[in-house]
C-alpha cells in the first residue's frame, strides 16, 4: 500500500573499486557506515565473503547498539548486497543493495533498502536506532 | 506475549501496514465505508479473525468505526500515513548522511594521496 523501498543515488569522484572497496574494510567502513551524529564505533569487524558476516557496535551515551547482518552478494565492483539487523531493536533483517556504475572520472552509487517500513519503528529522533518490537507480538494477538 | 503499552502511533501504524490481509482489508477500505461483513467476504477467514485485524487497524487510527443502525461501518483514515512517509523520509536522511560521510572520507584520502605524492616529488 505504501513504498517500503528507500533509494539513494550518489555521484563520487573515486573510482567504482575505490568505493566499493570502502564498504568492506572495517577500518574505512567505520568511518561512514553506521557512524552517526553522538555516537562512535567501538568495533568493526568485517568477513567479506558471500555468507560471511559483519558486525558494527555503534557506542551512544554509553549505550553500545550492534549492527549486524551477512553479505549475499559481492561483486566488486558492481553490486554488493547484504541483510542488515539491529538486534536491540528487531528481529527482522532487511536488506541493503549497493550498485556502482563507472560514470566519467567517478562512479554513481545507488543503495536500496528494502523491507525498511514493516519492520522498524522511529522511537528517537535520529530514527535509526528505533526499531519495532512488534512483529512478534502483533503476531500473537492476531492468532490469540 | 502482550503488546507493549508504550507503542507510539506510528509504532501502530507501522505494525498495521506489516500484514497484508490489512493492507488489503485498507484498499477495500478506500473504495469507500463497508461494513465488518462485507470487508470479510473476500477473505478465507472467520469473521473474528478479520475483526481482529480490523481493531489492529482502528488502534492506529488508520480504520474510523461509526454505528448506522445495527451495523457497524467502517471508513479510511490516512492521516497517520503521513507518519509512515515521514519516517521512511527519517530513513533516507540517514542513508544520505552515511553516502555524504562516505564522500568526505574518499575526499580526505585523495587529499592525503596528493600530498604524498607531492612530498615524494611525484607529479600527482
Amino acid at each position: 500500500m505504501k513504498t517500503e523501498t528507500i533509494r539513494v543515488t550518489r555521484r563520487f569522484d573515486a573510482s567504482a573499486e575505490r568505493v566499493f572497496d570502502a564498504w568492506l574494510d572495517p577500518e574505512r567502513a567505520a568511518k561512514f557506515l553506521f557512524a552517526m551524529p553522538g555516537g562512535r564505533i567501538v568495533r568493526a569487524e568485517i568477513d567479506a565473503r558471500v555468507g560471511g558476516s559483519y558486525c558494527f557496535v555503534d557506542r551512544r551515551d554509553g549505550d553500545d547498539v550492534e549492527h549486524t547482518g551477512t553479505y549475499l552478494e559481492i561483486d566488486r565492483p558492481r553490486r554488493l548486497v547484504f541483510d542488515f539487523l539491529v538486534p536491540k531493536y528487531s528481529t527482522v533483517a532487511t536488506r541493503v543493495t549497493v550498485e556502482i556504475a563507472p560514470l566519467g572520472t567517478g562512479c554513481e552509487l545507488t543503495l536500496t533498502h528494502d523491507g525498511v517500513a514493516p519492520d522498524y519503528s522511529i522511537r528517537t529522533e535520529a530514527g535509526w536506532n528505533a526499531m519495532l518490537e512488534g512483529l512478534a507480538s502483533e503476531a500473537s494477538i492476531v492468532s490469540a | 506475549m502482550r503488546l507493549i503499552a508504550a507503542q507510539s502511533p506510528l509504532d501502530a501504524a507501522l505494525v498495521a501496514l506489516a500484514d497484508p490481509t490489512r493492507r488489503a482489508i485498507l484498499r477495500r477500505l478506500t473504495k469507500g465505508e463497508a461494513s465488518v461483513t462485507e470487508i470479510a467476504a473476500p477473505f478465507a477467514l472467520s469473521l473474528n479473525a478479520v475483526s481482529k485485524h480490523i481493531r489492529l487497524l482502528e488502534r492506529a487510527q488508520l480504520v474510523e468505526r461509526r454505528r448506522s443502525g445495527r451495523e457497524h461501518l467502517l471508513s479510511f483514515n490516512p492521516s497517520p500515513l503521513d507518519d509512515v512517509a515521514g519516517w521512511i523520509e527519517a530513513q533516507r536522511a540517514v542513508w544520505t548522511a552515511r553516502l555524504d560521510a562516505l564522500d568526505a572520507m574518499l575526499t580526505a584520502e585523495n587529499r592525503a594521496r596528493a600530498r604524498t605524492q607531492t612530498k615524494k616529488g611525484r607529479y600527482r
